[in-house]
């Protein structure tokens, strides 16, 4: 649905988004991760058409953004962060005037005003003039008029900023809602938000993409090889000589004690030895695979000033 | 044309929703009143040569552009300059609107309020005509002149108000072009050099409004200010399409 291929921005003297690619297939809710100032909103306006590219391609639902601009824009719903909206007008005013530079036939205005004013639970605030909205509403306000014109493709950039609680809430179940059919780009740098909504995440870091697939993914990734933690009362020898024999395992690091640092290969192996312990008639006293949550993935792959043993490259991973 | 149309309407709806635009209109009557009743005081002055009131007051006392060259950039400065300030340039345009349509669009309907604060001295004619015979040709060319000038002189706003976030600068950075142009006209008297001298003259807005208000409707007048402001409008939209100055 979206095709991003070696997207690049330079502003006098640096790149503020440095050949990005990545492909969005339909139906698919991506979230795009990133501190601030890494180029996230720069990369959306490019995608929307707002800033021209200094190089690269955009393609959305096939159409080229550089050969047919209008045509792109008109897929795409577009919230931009501040959600800049006019104070002098109603809500439903603003809509009108929404669904008119969007095109939608003049017949089917008014069904698509309910339809959107519905979806974002903003059907008691039509009348009003959008300056005396709270926060909230005008977040909704924003999605509603981005939707008006049932566009395939949504990008949100930060939606939920500045949003209380249980806004945050109704916003996030809004977007997965919206998920069922449409593709969605959400940026945001609120790490619960990208597990709870998306299915697949991107993370890019000073203009460069760092890292890209589902958050599982991402976790194993970035923790290297995912290790097992086993604690036996067995013979030190033969237990080393026994779990590293295990199929799966890199190696094997013991204390002496009993306690084993297991470095795997990828997959969960803890059946495996607790199978291998039961048929030694070894007691296992512990066992535990560690996991990173994302946001230890997120900080691996953006702080530069971490030790981390690899290089962007090596961690970026293909979905 | 439908997002033509909506453009003009939520301009509309902007202007007439800010006390600034009921500022104006005040201040445009309360002026347009004042001068008109000095034109008839200074008329009904025996030693004053005969002359028609109309003549004067379409463009014929410095009061007329005064009051033009200030209001106009009043009347233009918000257009960008508040859209991009708010940010909501970004979402006008991402929906699938030209650079092009937007200018129009907002040009059109600042040339509308403009033309809407006209509207009420249409009286003053009305007044005269009672007591004293009116050429109503030269009435409607008067009105063709004004308009003509508001064309060339929201051209120019909208094209200053393109350049920032900040509507006062617009202003007064609309105030500067607009004194320019039409102080050129006025230095066809210093000229000395018969090509320059001519074309000077051929920018003299006074001797435009001058013509119009006697009821010469001369092509080469209206040619040159809608040529100007066609230029204006088209570096309005290369300024809007340069996004990358933001």
């Amino acid at each position: 649905m979206i095709e991003v291929e070696g997207l690049t921005k330079r502003f006098v003297t640096r790149d503020v988004v440095d050949r990005v690619s990545f492909f969005v297939p339909e139906g698919e809710v991506l979230g795009f991760l990133g501190p601030n100032g890494a180029g996230k909103t720069t990369t959306m306006r490019m995608i929307t058409g707002f800033l021209p590219a200094t190089a690269g391609t955009v393609r959305v639902a096939g159409i080229d953004l550089d050969r047919d601009p209008l045509g792109v824009r008109a897929q795409i719903g577009y919230l931009p962060e501040n959600v800049a909206l006019y104070p002098e007008m109603r809500v439903e005013e603003y809509l009108r005037y929404r669904a008119a530079l969007e095109g939608v036939p003049r017949a089917e205005v008014g069904k698509r005003l309910d339809e959107v004013s519905d979806r974002c639970m903003i059907g008691e605030v039509r009348r009003q003039l959008i300056g005396t909205l709270s926060k909230g509403y005008r977040q909704r306000v924003g999605l509603a008029s981005a939707l008006i014109h049932r566009p395939r493709v949504l990008i949100l950039d930060e939606p939920t900023v500045g949003l209380d609680p249980r806004q945050i809430v109704k916003i996030r179940e809004l977007i997965v809602e919206l998920g069922r059919d449409h593709t969605v780009i959400l940026s945001t740098h609120i790490l619960p938000e990208v597990e709870q909504v998306c299915r697949r995440v991107l993370i890019i870091d000073d203009g460069r993409l760092v890292a890209d697939g589902t958050p599982e993914q991402l976790r194993t990734a970035a923790a290297g090889a995912a290790e097992l933690l086993v604690e036996l009362e067995a013979p030190q020898a033969d237990a080393q000589v026994a779990l590293a024999a295990l199929p799966g395992v890199a190696k094997v690091s013991g204390d002496g004690n009993g306690r084993f640092r297991l470095t795997l290969e990828g997959g969960d192996l803890r059946r495996e030895v607790f199978r291998l312990a039961v048929d030694h008639g070894w007691t296992l006293l512990e066992l535990r695979q560690t996991t990173l949550s994302l946001e230890d993935v997120f900080l691996r792959l953006t702080m530069r000033d971490t030790t981390a043993p690899s290089t962007p490259e090596e961690e970026t991973i293909d979905a | 044309m439908r997002k033509t149309l909506a453009l003009i309407h939520r301009e509309l709806v902007a202007y007439f929703s800010s006390p600034l635009a009921y500022v104006v209109l005040t201040a445009f009557l309360f002026f347009n009143g004042y001068v008109f009743w000095l034109i008839m005081a200074y008329l009904n002055d025996p030693r004053t040569q005969a002359m028609t009131p109309l003549k004067l007051f379409f463009g014929g006392t410095i009061f007329f552009w005064l009051f033009l060259l200030f209001v106009v950039p009043v009347i233009t400065m918000r257009l960008i300059a508040e859209e991009r300030r708010s940010g909501t340039l970004e979402v006008l345009l991402t929906a699938p609107v030209s650079e092009g349509q937007v200018v129009i669009g907002k040009f059109l309907a600042a040339f509308i309020f403009y033309l809407f604060l006209w509207l009420p001295t249409v009286v003053y004619v009305v007044i005269l005509k009672q007591h004293a015979a009116i050429d109503l040709y030269k009435v409607a060319s008067g009105y063709l002149g004004i308009a003509l000038l508001g064309v060339l002189f929201a051209s120019v706003g909208l094209f200053t108000s393109a350049f920032t976030k900040n509507q006062i600068v617009a202003a007064i950075f609309a105030f500067a072009v607009l004194v320019v142009l039409f102080s050129m006209g006025l230095l066809e008297q210093l000229a000395t050099n018969p090509a320059l001298k001519g074309a000077l003259g051929y920018m003299n807005l006074w001797d435009h409004m001058d013509d119009f208000a006697r009821g010469l409707v001369d092509t080469r007048r209206i040619v040159y200010q809608l040529s100007l402001a066609g230029l204006f409008l088209f570096l309005t939209v290369k300024v809007v399409e340069a996004r990358k100055w933001r």
